[in-house]
């Protein structure tokens, strides 16, 4: 039985995630209750044509479609009362969302479980990234007014430079069981 | 080569990076690693970022981290917020 990994979180960082794992031998979880919208193509790794549907579903079938490959989505949100339905048995657990409450929720989680958890963020002017392990983790406050990261799509090719970052610390934990870090920043990346 | 005590001060600022010169104390305080990495950026003492005379870094978050076998020197980071990891 292959292990499981589990991606919260499929907008720009998560959906990108997802696609880059693909070749993993590992069975691929994402959860994420919201729906694609039009902004959000030019960001995410969601088609034009998955336009109102749920963004677990659109990157179920853009991965069957592009590359036969099967995921298993949960379209809900992750709170504490299901955390252990939806994150437990998980061989890695990847935080790729957007809010403070839901961070919280997989931190706890994983801590009591001792799960091994990447988290990614990106900083609102799409200038930096962190890609941390959860045992460095601190969740940063969530964005003032105004901080729109991925609405206009401009930052699209430094959010897949992070998610190419979160998929290869990834990979280098389920290959070889180490634990890689970064802060990434437009003219490379720091390793912690 | 640092001692025990010290740290690389590794700077993000407006999408550049870069390490202070000089190693500091590990445990220096918060509001004394902003202080110093806000002189420097200023005065354009960072290799690797453009001097800028408006650089203010009170908002910004400093990470520390001991040294380990992969990264064999305690490392400060300072680093702007990162609250987001998708879109709303």
């Amino acid at each position: 039985m292959s292990r499981r990994v589990t991606v919260v979180g499929a907008g720009a960082l998560g959906s990108h995630v997802v696609q880059l794992l693909r070749n993993a031998d590992v069975t691929l979880h994402v959860i994420d209750d919201d729906r694609v919208e039009r902004k959000n193509v030019l960001a995410q790794f969601h088609s034009a044509k998955s336009v109102g549907k749920s963004k677990v579903q659109s990157l179920s079938q853009a991965m069957q479609f592009m590359f036969a490959r099967k995921i298993d989505g949960t379209p809900h949100r992750l709170r504490s009362d299901n955390a252990e339905q939806l994150l437990g048995g998980s061989a890695l657990v990847v935080d790729c969302l957007d809010n403070l409450e839901s961070r919280n929720v997989v931190s706890t989680f994983v801590r009591e479980q001792d799960i091994p958890c990447l988290h990614g963020a990106l900083a609102p002017d799409g200038q930096f990234g962190r890609v941390i392990w959860d045992e460095d983790f601190v969740a940063d406050g969530e964005g003032g007014p105004g901080a729109v990261t991925c609405e206009d799509g401009a930052h699209l090719p430094f959010i897949g430079v992070v998610a190419s970052y979160i998929a290869y610390a990834a990979q280098r934990f389920l290959e070889q069981d180490r634990r890689v870090g970064f802060q990434v920043h437009p003219a490379g990346a720091t390793p912690i | 080569m640092l001692h025990e005590n010290e740290a690389r001060l590794n700077i993000t600022w407006a999408g550049q990076n870069g390490d202070l010169p000089d190693a500091v104390a590990y445990d220096a305080t918060d509001a004394d690693v902003r202080q110093w990495v806000t002189e420097a950026v200023r005065h354009g003492d960072v290799p690797g970022i453009a001097a800028d005379p408006a650089a203010d870094f009170q908002d910004f978050v400093v990470d520390r981290f001991a040294a380990n076998d992969t990264r064999p020197y305690n490392l400060i980071q300072i680093r702007p917020k990162t609250p987001f990891g998708a879109a709303p």
